[in-house]
């Protein structure tokens, strides 16, 4: 496109301002286009309605250049999954398809399915389009693939990155073993079948801005947009205090009991946060060796929950396009064989949020001595993952549902937190009842606000929610992956503490018994399975809270009278 | 001498457009909008477009309005005191919603406000499982509690929605029942009426809008309706969000039909005036002051969404939900985008240079009018780069500050990048096009339409400045600006038929359905349908009943609509949607998977009581000086060039204007730029082509 502007380009850029900006534009939104196309298409809830997937363009080497309007979650670990595939396939042509799982080959966890596909322009490789996509189900004794278990060969099929199409051809070999070890074929290939397709278009559109700018020029601009990212990164860290901070917190445990102990044991992370300049460094030297079941974070997945917070405190409107140039200002480091940087074989499949989640929670906790006003208090701080898995009583197919239910949203500097909603790294939609009550065998019974769940404060934290689902015919096989049933999420500036998690089965006989915070339970036809999502950490002394925002509170329900006299210390 | 008359209230002005049904002659009249009292407004520019206009009102046929009432009603917080009844255990679906947040990363975001507070949020015993089947019979003994709840607490309407009430109605019909007895004076509106469709947070926003502003649309409609009554104006006629007109009484039954009702008359608009030149698929492109929308019009038939958030920030994501009420009424597919006359342009601490969202508005304005603005706009670039009339008086008084703009240009842009100010403001003015492209790029390309098989129609005041620019970006060949280009969605109101959505969940395989069952509920649709035609007064050979099926493969949750045949319900009949679906969905997402069995989730029925067409047209005068003058004007192609300057009203059919060139009229000012060609026709359009090889 010629441009007169060429001539006197802004001192960063080779490429004239506007071209820059729209080019940019277009790769975000080639980005954005791939996420409605998998949305769409897909055939799982989680996919489909809940939203659990995220979409790239990736250069040539495997670096973000634009990243959807998707999960936190994400923000670190997609880039390695590429890389992952550059360097064991190294040559690559059109209509090639690649696919793996693998966390210890830039995978986050085994159900976290990358699909990779080359984007050509004629016999030009211009990059790559990545569509990271959880499937409910990728084998293992535990339907949902999320078990309790002490080795990665535990956790599901482990697929290495391997060729899916070549050339527009399908490796039936790699596709008979894919649909063999997962429950419910028919659903994933509709998946796979969707990402597929939201790859396709990706490239697409990348082939057609090529064809538009010209391939030099694209490459270019590819690159210029990572370099944009990481000035704007640093502009805006160097606007913010410098100063160093840390923070401690202890998990719930990791799903393995010890023999002979019915509960699960605890340990903890450490984290030294340093701010200067227009860097910030975040160290986790200190922190406990990795554990024996599937809470261990590869060192992506720790980078991703630091990346979150780091974007919310510094640029909570958006103004940098997410890719891999944010991170270059950002130093993750953690020791190998830690809990958050863990070494092969051990399991992770839980680490993935419930690790980053705590991590990105504490990352404020870190700052908020020198930076308070950028920072909030603690949030739910757990993905509360049930799955559950059997044959379905109306029809005799075999189902895997997976459901996250959402807690409180922390308080903040200047107002209060959200009541049920997701938070930090997870930004996943609930199943509508009527659809999951039409696509597997259970009812719910209640979904409703927990009175109390927010921490009290000047500034109240978000309250959590309760759900009770009834199991419908057959014996089913649950898993629960659940934080915060014994930390609770903290609160800031003398913001009291949000309520912890709880997880129960009541029996059909009536019995109720508490189950721990991790691990596969079975669930007998007509048990419930009783659930109660953490609230959020309040902000600043409860003494200081709005009297008239309490009374409201307490007319509404979201503070009971005990609460206000309990927390507050007001009769109403 | 029939006449048609549109009334259209905009947050600047309230428009009035008149159409002589017998030979299309078009009126117009515009008068400051009131907001403290629109029906004033109202009242007034439809009083001087009668007398101006030399038309009676007996001679009035149609009079149609378009409505900000609803939306505004949701935006400022002022709906009704509104109960709403959940199922025991489900009362917070509401706030609840789908538990994602809008903005991944903005720590200080607030949901939107639910609009029904806890504390009025009731719930009742009763529960009807997911294959329709009583599971707890409605404990009737709680309903004499929630009456008395609503009158100690002033309430001003009601909304019931239950789990399942799309599959099995008998609870909410019951409880309906028995409400509307106690409560004679209150609105009662049930989701089982309102939405009978799955997805309870969804349906349940529904009818909670329905609640909040239905008095508020009641008592203005009222008030309105009395208002022209006694200016002895036909009944009056609301336009929906889906683009057809209906009553006051259909209105009131399901008030959040009126939502969007402005925005849905430009598109009308325009397709009328693709039916007039007989081009059945445009792009409408609606630029004002501070946004800019594009919609899609494909063999003469305008697209409608049923995902439409209320409330919500109006901006180019396609994804990210949750600023706002859901409501799942058809509501035309318009793309927004912070994109107009007033957007702000800036460079940002990446050293990139940006335009909008923020926007100069009104107050203060580009930094051109002088009225204080010191921040540079779209539009002072536009003036910069020679497209708008440094000469040209704004209202009538304030010269425009060319020199200001200049300043204010260089200091905020060319000199943090580095470049000249002429670069600058086309630098400006390239960013601003690509997004509104990017607008339509969305609603065509990304819905799987070739752009280039379709023309641009260019409204709005800033639209024809900017439209051959736009359509160069996506190889579109041709653009069309219509007569009255800033009050065209007036025309649009005037331009439509009586219309109602009617949708009915029957959730079933589609290899499963039975062909007399699905006949029944077309057959139901229909009963409602003729009633409501009937009670318009449309005669019966101007009826139109369309059928439709909301089908996806049967492990999806998004759905595709499709057109089904009208008549007996064959197994033929169910085939064919079989075929269409594969055919859209291989269309929209690039595969199909014919093996698959598909499930048929909705059923829908448009109702359409047909207007006569109108053969719009616009006589010019002919009185004035063509050529007006010249003056250099900046283009991509040529750099600043010597460009020739006309006037709308001095040229006719006939002429043919190459670019470059500018066309100045009352209202707008079109762009011609090189390789174009402007003609005007005899309908008081102007048609602008891309040469060949552009």
């Amino acid at each position: 496109m010629a441009n007169d502007m060429g001539m006197a380009a802004a001192p960063r850029m080779k490429t004239d301002p506007a071209t820059f900006e729209v080019v940019k534009n277009s790769l975000y939104a080639a980005a954005e286009e791939m996420k409605v196309v998998l949305a769409k298409t897909a055939y799982s809830p989680i996919l489909k309605v809940a939203g659990d997937y995220s979409c790239g363009i990736f250069d040539r080497e495997g670096e973000m250049v634009a990243q959807g309007p998707d999960l936190p979650i994400h923000l670190g670990s997609m880039p390695d999954a590429v890389k992952a595939v550059i360097t064991a396939w190294e040559s690559f042509r059109p209509g090639d398809v690649f696919i793996h799982n693998d966390p210890y080959f830039g995978g986050s966890h085994l159900p976290d399915v990358n699909v990779i596909s080359p984007a050509f322009h004629g016999d030009i490789l211009l990059g790559f389009a990545c569509v990271r996509a959880h499937w409910p189900d990728v084998g293992s004794a535990q339907p949902g693939s999320y078990g309790a278990v002490t080795e990665i060969f535990g956790e599901g099929l482990r697929l290495p990155p391997v060729r899916l199409y070549a050339e527009g051809v399908l490796n039936r070999d790699v596709d008979a073993i894919i649909f063999s070890n997962v429950r419910t074929p028919e659903e994933r290939r509709g998946d796979l079948n969707a990402q597929v397709a939201a790859n396709r278009r990706g490239s697409q559109r990348l082939s057609e801005l090529a064809e538009k700018y010209g391939t030099d020029a694209l490459l270019r601009i590819m690159g210029e947009v990572m370099d944009y990212s990481e000035t704007m990164m640093r502009a805006l860290l160097r606007e913010m205090p410098d100063g160093e901070g840390s923070f401690e917190d202890f998990l719930d445990g990791d799903g393995i009991l010890e023999a002979g102990s019915d509960t699960d044991e605890t340990f903890t992370i450490r984290m030294k946060a340093l701010k200067k300049g227009d860097t910030l460094c975040v160290d986790f030297a200190g922190s406990d060796p990795q554990v024996a079941g599937p809470m261990n974070a590869p060192l992506s997945v720790t980078a991703s929950g630091v990346f979150t917070s780091v974007k919310m405190i510094v640029d909570p409107t958006s103004m940098i396009p997410p890719n891999s140039g944010c991170w270059r200002a950002v130093t993750v480091e953690a020791p190998e064989g830690s809990c958050v940087n863990a070494a092969f074989p051990a399991p992770v499949v839980y680490a993935n949020h419930e690790m980053s989640h705590r991590i990105a929670d504490m990352l404020f906790g870190a700052l908020a001595g020198f930076m308070p006003d950028r920072v909030m208090a603690c949030s739910q701080g757990t993905s509360a993952v049930l799955t559950l898995g059997g044959v379905d009583y109306r029809n005799g197919d075999r189902y895997v549902s997976y459901e996250t239910i959402k807690g409180g949203f922390g308080a903040r500097p200047n107002k209060d937190g959200i009541n049920t909603i997701a938070s930090g790294i997870s930004n996943t939609m609930n199943t509508p009842i009527e659809v999951l009550e039409m696509s597997f065998p259970v009812r719910v019974e209640y979904y409703e606000i927990t009175e109390d769940s927010g921490g009290a404060g000047k500034y109240r934290g978000g309250n959590g929610a309760r759900r009770a689902w009834r199991v419908l015919g057959n014996d089913a096989q649950a898993s629960i992956c659940l934080e915060r049933t014994k930390s609770a999420p903290f609160g800031l500036a003398g913001g009291k503490a949000g309520a912890i998690a709880q997880i129960a089965i009541e029996t059909p006989d009536g019995t109720i018994r508490e189950l721990n915070s991790k691990g596969g339970f079975p669930a007998p036809g007509g048990s419930r399975i009783l659930l109660e999502v953490p609230g959020s950490g309040g902000f600043g002394p409860a003494e200081d809270r709005d009297p008239m925002q309490l009374a409201a509170d307490v007319k509404d329900g979201y503070v009971s009278t005990e609460g206000a006299k309990r927390d507050y210390g007001v009769d109403i | 001498m029939s006449w048609r008359v549109g009334v259209d209230i905009g947050g600047t002005f309230t428009d009035v457009a008149l159409v002589n049904e017998a030979d299309g002659q078009i009126g117009i009249a515009k008068v400051p909008t009131t907001p403290r009292d629109f029906g004033e407004g109202v009242v007034q520019a439809l009083d001087i477009a009668l007398r101006e206009n030399e038309v009676a009102a007996d001679d009035v046929t149609l009079l149609s309005h378009a409505t900000t009432v609803v939306t505004n009603a949701i935006l400022e917080g002022q709906g009704a005191r509104t109960v709403l009844v959940s199922t025991r255990g489900f009362r917070d679906v509401l706030e609840i919603r789908r538990s994602a947040r809008a903005d991944l990363y903005d720590l200080f975001q607030d949901p939107p406000g639910v609009l029904v507070p806890r504390h009025c949020r009731l719930e009742v015993t009763e529960r009807i499982d997911a294959a329709g089947d009583v599971v707890t019979p409605l404990d009737e003994s709680e309903i004499d509690g929630i009456v008395a709840f609503i009158r100690e607490n002033d309430i001003e309407a009601v909304s019931v929605s239950l789990l399942y009430a799309f599959l099995n109605d008998a609870h909410e019909q019951a409880l309906g029942a028995r409400l509307r007895a106690a409560l004679p004076d209150i609105p009662i509106f049930l989701s089982s009426e309102v939405l009978p469709e799955i997805r309870e947070f969804e349906r349940t926003s529904t009818t909670a809008v329905c609640g909040y502003v239905g008095p508020i649309l009641e008592s203005y409609l009222r008030r309105l309706q009395d208002a022209v009554s006694g200016m002895g104006l036909p009944d009056l006629y609301v336009m929906g969000s889906s683009g057809g007109v209906f009553n006051v009484e259909e209105g009131l039954k399901m008030p959040a039909m009126a939502i969007e009702s402005g925005p849905a008359a430009g598109v009308i608009a325009a397709a009328l005036i693709g039916r007039q030149l007989d081009k059945p698929n445009l792009i409408s492109f609606d630029m004002g002051g501070t946004t800019a929308k594009a919609s899609l019009i494909k063999d003469g038939m305008i697209e409608t969404t049923s995902e439409y958030e209320v409330g919500g920030e109006g901006n180019v994501n396609r994804w990210i939900h949750g600023t706002g009420h859901p409501i799942r009424v058809p509501v035309i597919d318009l793309v927004e985008v912070s994109a107009g006359g007033g957007s702000i342009a800036w460079v940002d601490p990446g050293g990139s240079m940006r335009v909008g969202p923020r926007s100069a508005g009104a107050e203060p304005g580009p930094v051109c009018y002088g009225k204080g603005g010191t921040e540079p706009t779209v539009t002072d670039c536009n003036l910069m780069l020679g497209y708008l009339d440094p000469q040209a008086k704004l209202a009538g008084r304030l010269s425009i500050q060319t020199g200001s703009a200049e300043e204010a240009v260089a200091a905020k842009l060319a000199d943090p990048l580095g470049l000249e100010v002429e670069a600058a403001a086309a630098g400006v003015i390239d960013v601003v096009n690509n997004a509104m492209a990017e607008a339509l790029r969305i609603v065509s390309v990304e819905r799987g339409h070739d752009a280039r098989a379709f023309s641009l129609v260019a409204f709005g005041g800033a639209g024809p400045m900017h439209a051959a620019a736009l359509a160069t970006v996506l190889g579109i060949r041709e653009v069309i600006v219509p007569p009255i280009p800033g009050g065209f969605s007036a025309l649009g109101l005037v331009a439509t038929d009586l219309k109602r959505d009617y949708v009915k969940t029957h959730y079933t395989a589609l290899d499963a359905a039975d062909p007399a069952t699905v006949g029944a509920v077309y057959a139901e649709m229909e009963a409602a349908a003729r009633a409501m035609l009937r009670a318009a007064k449309v005669p019966e050979s101007q009826w139109a009943l369309e059928r439709g099926a909301d089908l996806r493969y049967s492990r999806q949750a998004y759905e595709l609509t499709v057109a089904a045949q009208a008549g007996a319900v064959t197994d033929a009949t169910l085939r064919d949607l079989a075929d269409q679906f594969h055919d859209k969905h291989r269309l929209t997402y690039g595969h199909a998977n014919p093996d698959e069995a598909i499930q048929l989730v909705n059923l829908r029925l448009t109702a359409i009581g047909k207007l006569e067409g109108l053969d719009l047209r616009q006589s010019s005068d002919g009185a004035v000086d063509e050529r007006k003058s010249s003056r250099p004007v900046w283009f991509k192609r040529s750099g600043r060039t010597d460009c020739a300057i006309y006037n709308r009203d001095g040229i006719g059919v006939g002429d043919s204007i190459a670019g470059p060139a500018v066309i100045e009229a009352v209202d707008t000012t079109i762009v011609v730029p090189p390789g174009w060609t402007a003609r005007p026709n005899d309908k008081g359009h102007i048609i602008m082509e891309a040469q060949h090889g552009e």
